[in-house]
């Protein structure tokens, strides 16, 4: 008993020390996590804040002309941003209008439709293609795909549908519909904003199909049989069940494919053709954000320089304000949900 | 067995009974198989019109298995294979030729657990509409309310028919699968363990609604809850293994079922 009572008092000391040794790990374990999430917010600012500083000059010269103004002439010095900013954002809006049906009816098929064998190896595929580097895209868009649109494709396009056709007759479509001006081109090679954007569509897909597949199946079968039981067909139940279900994660899996192709380099600055200037038609050549500096960093200097960070920092205001609309998208759609 | 599988086992020749109403739904020599597995073996049952059919049995004897041939839903996944007919009105179900979205909105169904869809509630019941009828915007307002009242939900959820389904309680949701299941008007209503997922009261609620809906709806309910079966069914099958084992009214399968599998799993002697 008197030494049943003796090892009570001996431990108490210690687990006080034991408690004490805890809250200080525990203390030093969250200090270290939050150091951990804050280095990403610190490089983001950081990267950020470096672009914007780099670019002062050229935002400090041109003010919002920077922002407006479509010339870009190293021989006169004076730079703006609006050809590659609005290169970048049609290039990946096109790319997201291919990629993104494309993209639903992998994942449906993969997920609902495709025989059990099938699945996998096809998964898998999407998988691999989603890790082949850029450069190789770039490398097909430029040796493969452009020549072979420039042959069999544009001229086509030119001549249907845009305003400016080889024999100088001017279709119906380009006589009535808008349709003329963004299909009209002289320029003969296959480099083109099109172009550029049927290369990130097939390099997004992979990405934008994989997230969809699995988002896909974490849908319950029991809600899926429960709307085949109402008498719904396959496209029904996917698209009123299957699609509002997982619907955030789809919208994510969009924005991820879209933040990949606003940011694309190698691929696009191969097949877009490089040059700075604004035309309508998407079947002319252009340049994007990306394109740019990749192209003129090795020899800019001064306040070429300093345009060229100024762009960079565009990206990230584009890429920000990207994000901003998609969650804005999810918002209103869970409002419209009477959630 | 094997002489009663022949006659057909249904109330009629099971028992000395006079029939208790015209047969809505023929089971002949029905067998189905799971990527090979065997898993009803030979099934012969007449499901009266407007009566409640309760099917029971321990896990895995088949029970589900044969409520979700009732409307081929079983037909969505691969390697699943029935054999034998199933008689609808004088039609084979089971023959592929029988539309699909035909016999969906003839044979309705409510699962295990409640499902509603990620829609408001007035769309969770109007969904199913639409897949079959093209109806006014007011028709389709009186349906949805009509639907709302006989699952006994208007009073609980008509303020609030804007709002997501998903906010309402377990059994409210159950309700609401029941009235989207209604809302098609079927003939028949299948009803797999609908209570098992829910509370007390709320399976009150939903046997209260089972009795209620019996006057209109020919209902087969799957239940591994034999009180259940004793309180709310008209008819009862007992299965075992794949096999149907004894079909026969409620009161003589409960007071003196004819067969010793019967008496056993009644008085819990196993399941």
């Amino acid at each position: 008993m008197q030494a049943n009572v003796g090892a009570v008092d001996a431990t108490v000391p210690q687990q006080e020390a034991r408690a004490r040794r805890d809250a200080r790990h525990d203390r030093l374990f969250s200090w270290l996590l939050k150091g951990c999430a804050l280095l990403v917010l610190a490089c983001l600012l950081g990267a950020a804040g470096a672009t914007l500083w780099g670019g002062r000059h050229a935002f400090g010269t041109f003010g919002w002309h920077f922002l407006v103004s479509d010339a870009w002439d190293p021989g006169s010095d004076t730079y703006g941003a609006l050809v590659p900013v609005y290169g970048t954002l049609m290039t990946s809006f096109i790319a997201l209008v291919i990629a993104v049906p494309i993209s639903f009816g992998i994942a449906l098929y993969l997920s609902e439709v495709a025989p059990p064998w099938l699945r996998t190896p096809v998964a898998s595929a999407i998988e691999l293609l989603a890790g082949i580097p850029s450069i190789i895209y770039g490398m097909w868009g430029l040796f493969i795909f452009a020549p072979f649109f420039a042959d069999h494709i544009k001229p086509w396009l030119t001549n249907y549908l845009g305003n400016k056709p080889d024999d100088g007759k001017l279709s119906w479509v380009a006589q009535h519909t808008f349709l003329g001006k963004l299909f009209g081109s002289d320029y003969p090679f296959g480099a083109s904003i099109l172009t550029a954007g049927i290369v990130l569509a097939v390099m997004i897909i992979p990405f934008i199909s994989s997230v969809m597949r699995e988002v896909f199946q974490t849908v319950p079968s029991r809600l899926k049989e429960s709307a085949y039981a109402l008498g719904s067909s396959t496209w029904e139940v996917s698209w009123d069940i299957v699609l509002p279900y997982t619907r955030s994660a789809v919208i994510g899996g969009i924005f991820l494919g879209l933040g990949r192709a606003l940011g694309e380099t190698m691929a696009v600055t191969f097949v877009l053709g490089n040059a700075m200037q604004l035309s309508a038609s998407i079947l002319d050549p252009g340049a994007s954000i990306a394109s740019t500096i990749a192209n003129q960093f090795s020899e800019a200097a001064g306040l070429q320089k300093s345009s060229l960070m100024a762009l960079a920092f565009l990206l990230f205001v584009v890429t920000f304000i990207v994000l901003l609309i998609a969650r804005w998208m999810l918002r209103q759609l869970a409002h419209k949900e009477g959630r | 067995m094997t002489e009663s599988a022949a006659a057909g086992i249904h109330p009629q020749s099971a028992a000395t009974h006079a029939p208790i109403a015209p047969t809505k739904l023929t089971v002949r020599d029905l067998h189905f198989y799971y990527n090979g597995f065997h898993a009803l073996k030979g099934i012969n049952m007449d499901i009266p019109e407007k009566k409640v059919t309760a099917i029971i049995g321990p896990s895995g004897c088949g029970k589900s298995t044969l409520l979700r041939i009732f409307n081929r839903i079983y037909a969505i996944y691969p390697k699943l294979e029935a054999k034998g007919e199933i008689v609808l009105d004088g039609e084979n179900i089971l023959d592929s030729r029988y539309s699909m979205n035909r016999l969906r909105s003839k044979v309705g169904m409510v699962f295990q657990k409640p499902v509603p869809f990620p829609m408001t509630i007035f769309e969770n019941v109007a969904y199913g509409i639409r897949h079959h009828e093209k109806l006014s915007r007011a028709d389709m307002d009186i349906r949805v309310e009509q639907a709302l009242r006989s699952a006994a939900l208007w009073d609980e959820v008509k303020d609030k028919l804007k709002q997501s389904a998903l906010g309402l309680s377990g059994g409210q949701q159950q309700r609401l699968c029941i009235a989207r299941g209604i809302a098609l008007k079927p003939e028949v209503l299948l009803l797999d363990e609908p209570t098992s997922a829910l509370d007390p009261i709320a399976t009150g609620r939903i046997e209260q609604l089972v009795e209620e809906l019996k006057s209109e709806y020919t209902i087969v309910i799957v239940t591994h809850n034999m009180q259940q079966a004793a309180r709310c069914s008209d008819l009862t099958a007992f299965m075992y293994l794949g096999e149907l084992i004894e079909f026969d009214r409620t009161e003589q399968i409960f007071t003196k079922p004819g067969k010793k599998q019967t008496e056993d799993y009644i008085t819990g002697r196993f399941g």
